[in-house]
C-alpha cells in the first residue's frame, strides 16, 4: 500500500486524454454510486424530518439528533463502543506484532514463510457469519473452555455461564475476526526493512531491545498504524458479532443503528450513524498525527 | 469476574511480545514459534470445533460432548424437503450467481483503473483515496445509506432481477479495493517493451491492449475476479438492509441464527461453505505457480535471467 505518487507504476505508454477519461469512468462512476452518493445519504438523511416510513427529503431540522440524546443510551453506548474498539486494537497489536514479526523475520526461506502467511490470511475468506457462529461451541455454557475448566482441570465446579453472550466473549471473537487486518500490513513492513540499519546498529554494539526499539519498531511504524485504523474503524461499526454473540443484551452503535432503522426511525438511525462517522474520522486523524505517515506510505 | 479474564489474556500476550522485544532473535524464536502455533489454534480452533459437531448423528446437539460421531447426518439434511432447506438451497443458488457477476464486474473495474493508473492523471491521487475508502467503511454504514439512497428514489427493494443491483453494487464496491491492489502489484513488475514493440509496428493502442497487454496481465484479471466472487460469496453487512427478499446465504444463515432453534445443520451448512472458500483459495494459488513457472521459463528462454533477478524475486514474494 502506498500514496498515489509512489504507486502510480508510470509504466504505460503515451495515451490521449480521451484513453485516461475512458479507463477512470467506470470505476468511478461505480464508486460514486456505491460509496460516496450513501455516505453522503446518512449526512443529509440525519438533517431531514421523520415521517411514519422513512423520511421527507430537504426538510431540515436537528430533530434526529434531539432524539438519540434524549436519554443516555445511545451516548453511554458510544462510550462502550469506542472503549472496546480501542482495547481491540490494542489487543490485536500485542498478538498482531509477535506473529507479523516471527513470520517475517523468523521464517528463513521465502517458500515456506508465503505457506505460513496464507495459512495465517486463509481465514479471512471464510464467511464472517460462519467465523461467529463458530465461537457458540466454543465459548457456551457447555462450551470446549467450559469443558476444559469444569471436566479436565477441576479448577471450576461448574460452567461460567457468563462465558458466551459477555462482553469478553465479544472481545474475544472481535479480536479473532480483525486480527488479520493488523498482522497483513505489519508482515509487509517487516519483511520489507532495510538489512543495512538493522546490522549497523547490531555492530555497533545496541542489545536486542535497543534494536528493536530504536531501528526496528520505529521502521515499522506505517504498517502498525495501518493494521490500527482498519481494526479501529472496522470494529467501531461493528454490528453482526454483537448482535450473535452478545444475543441482543450487550449494544454496539451498530445494534442501535440496526434497532432504529427497524422502528423505522429513519433520521434516527442516520444520526447515531453520522456521530460514528465523526468518532472514526477523528481517531484516524489522531492516528494519523502521531506519524508522519502520510510522508512514508 | 469478566476482569479476571482479561487480566489472564493481558498476562498471556505479554510473554511472546517482551520475548520479541529484548531477546536476541535465536532465543527469542522459540517462544515465538510456540505462540504462532498457539494463535493458529486461536484462528482455526473455532472452526474445527464446529467441523467435528457437524459430523453428530441425529441426536447431536449444538455444544459438546459430540454424540454419535462419524455420522454425515446433519449433510444430507441439508438436502431435506422442508421450507428451510429449501430456503437454504435457494440462498446458496442466489449467493452463488451474485458471486459471478460480482467477480465478472470487478475485474473489469480493477482492470480499467489499473490501466488507468498506469500513468499520473489529475484526480488520481483522491481516486486512490476513494478505491481505499470502501476498505475502511463498515458495511453497515454503506449498507445504512444505499437503503437512504433507495428509499428517496421510490426503489422497491429485493424485487426482480432489477433487485440484485444494488447488491451486486455494493458487493463489487467492497471487491474492487481488493482487486485493484492485484492490479497495482501486476502493472508494477510489467515490462512495458513488448508494448512499445507493437506500437511501433503500427499496431493502433485497442490492438495492442487486446493483443499484447491482455495476454500479458490477464492471470492479475483472473486473481481479481476470484477476489470479488470469494469476497461477494461471504458478504453479510452491506446486503443486510439493502437486500429485500433476496436472501443470500451468509443473509439466510443470519436469519436463522437470530431467530430459531438452533440445530447443527448451521455447522455442516458453514463447514460446506469454509470448503468452498478454501478450494476458492487453492484454485488461486494454483493459477499463481503456473503463470510464475511460464514467467520463469520465459526468463530462462530469453536469456536476460540475470538482469530480471529482482523482478523475479519480488514475483516470488508476493506468490505470483
Amino acid at each position: 500500500m502506498g500514496g498515489s505518487s509512489a504507486v502510480v507504476a508510470t509504466t504505460g505508454p503515451r495515451r490521449s486524454p480521451l484513453t485516461t477519461v475512458a479507463w477512470i469512468l467506470p470505476g468511478t462512476i461505480w464508486l460514486l454510486l456505491f460509496l460516496i452518493a450513501p455516505l453522503v445519504m446518512i449526512i443529509l438523511v440525519s438533517l431531514w424530518e421523520r415521517t411514519p416510513v422513512g423520511f421527507a427529503a430537504f426538510s431540515f431540522s436537528l430533530d434526529a439528533y434531539g432524539r438519540i440524546f434524549e436519554t443516555s443510551v445511545f451516548l453511554d453506548t458510544l462510550k462502550n463502543t469506542i472503549f472496546r474498539s480501542l482495547l481491540v486494537t490494542a489487543l490485536c497489536i500485542l498478538i498482531g506484532y509477535p506473529i507479523a514479526f516471527y513470520l517475517a523475520r523468523c521464517v528463513k526461506t521465502i517458500k515456506f514463510q508465503i505457506a505460513l502467511f496464507i495459512v495465517v490470511l486463509a481465514p479471512f475468506w471464510v464467511a464472517y457469519v460462519v467465523r461467529i457462529i463458530a465461537w457458540l461451541p466454543v465459548l457456551g455454557r457447555q462450551g470446549v473452555i467450559n469443558y476444559f475448566l469444569v471436566e479436565v482441570l477441576g479448577v471450576v465446579d461448574e460452567p461460567i455461564s457468563a462465558l458466551f453472550y459477555s462482553t469478553f466473549a465479544i472481545t474475544l471473537a472481535l479480536v479473532q475476526l480483525y486480527v488479520l487486518f493488523m498482522v497483513t500490513p505489519i508482515f509487509f513492513q517487516l519483511a520489507t526493512l532495510d538489512e543495512a540499519a538493522i546490522e549497523a546498529a547490531r555492530d555497533l554494539g545496541a542489545t536486542p531491545g535497543k534494536v528493536f526499539r530504536e531501528v526496528i519498531f520505529p521502521l515499522s511504524l506505517p504498517g502498525v498504524l495501518i493494521g490500527c485504523i482498519f481494526v479501529f474503524v472496522l470494529v467501531m461499526g461493528e454490528f453482526a458479532t454483537v448482535r450473535i454473540i452478545g444475543g441482543g443484551t450487550i449494544q454496539s452503535v451498530g445494534t442501535l443503528v440496526n434497532d432504529y432503522y427497524t422502528i423505522p426511525d429513519l433520521p434516527a438511525a442516520a444520526a447515531a450513524a453520522t456521530m460514528l462517522v465523526a468518532v472514526m474520522t477523528v481517531g484516524v486523524a489522531i492516528l494519523l498525527r502521531f506519524s508522519k505517515i502520510r510522508e512514508v506510505v | 469476574m469478566t476482569y479476571i479474564w482479561y487480566l489472564i489474556a493481558l498476562v498471556l500476550l505479554v510473554i511472546p511480545f517482551s520475548a520479541m522485544v529484548f531477546l536476541p532473535i535465536n532465543k527469542s524464536k522459540p517462544v515465538l514459534l510456540g505462540f504462532f502455533l498457539i494463535f493458529i489454534v486461536f484462528m482455526y480452533g473455532p472452526m474445527m470445533t464446529m467441523g467435528v459437531l457437524s459430523f453428530q448423528g441425529p441426536f447431536g446437539s449444538m455444544t459438546l460432548p459430540a454424540k454419535d460421531l462419524g455420522s454425515l447426518h446433519w449433510f444430507t439434511e441439508l438436502r431435506a424437503e422442508s421450507s428451510l432447506m429449501v430456503g437454504v438451497r435457494d440462498g446458496i443458488t442466489k449467493s452463488l450467481w451474485v458471486s459471478l457477476v460480482v467477480a465478472a464486474i470487478t475485474a473489469v473495474l480493477s482492470l480499467s483503473l489499473g490501466m488507468a493508473f498506469r500513468r499520473q492523471f489529475r484526480g488520481g491521487g483522491i481516486l486512490f483515496y476513494a478505491i481505499l475508502l470502501s476498505l475502511m467503511t463498515p458495511g453497515l454504514l454503506l449498507s445504512l445509506g444505499l437503503s437512504f439512497l433507495l428509499y428517496y428514489i421510490g426503489f422497491n427493494k429485493g424485487e426482480g432481477m432489477l433487485g440484485y443491483v444494488p447488491i451486486i453494487g455494493v458487493q463489487a464496491v467492497w471487491a474492487l479495493p481488493f482487486g485493484f491492489l492485484v492490479m497495482m502489484s501486476v502493472f508494477n513488475r510489467y515490462d512495458a517493451r513488448a508494448e512499445e514493440a507493437a506500437r511501433d509496428l503500427g499496431a493502433s493502442s485497442f490492438t495492442t491492449f487486446r493483443e499484447v497487454t491482455l495476454p500479458l496481465i490477464w492471470t492479475g484479471v483472473f486473481g481479481a475476479g476470484l477476489f470479488g466472487f470469494t469476497l461477494a460469496l461471504n458478504e453479510f453487512e452491506r446486503t443486510f438492509l439493502i437486500s429485500g427478499a433476496i436472501n443470500t446465504l451468509p443473509l439466510k444463515l443470519y436469519i436463522i441464527t437470530s431467530s430459531s432453534v438452533l440445530r447443527p445443520y448451521v455447522y455442516s451448512l458453514g463447514v460446506v461453505t469454509i470448503i468452498i472458500s478454501f478450494l476458492l483459495i487453492a484454485l488461486f494459488l494454483i493459477v499463481s505457480a503456473i503463470t510464475g513457472r511460464k514467467k520463469a521459463l520465459a526468463i530462462e528462454e530469453d536469456g536476460s535471467g540475470v538482469d530480471d533477478l529482482p523482478s523475479m524475486t519480488a514475483a516470488a514474494a508476493s506468490g505470483d
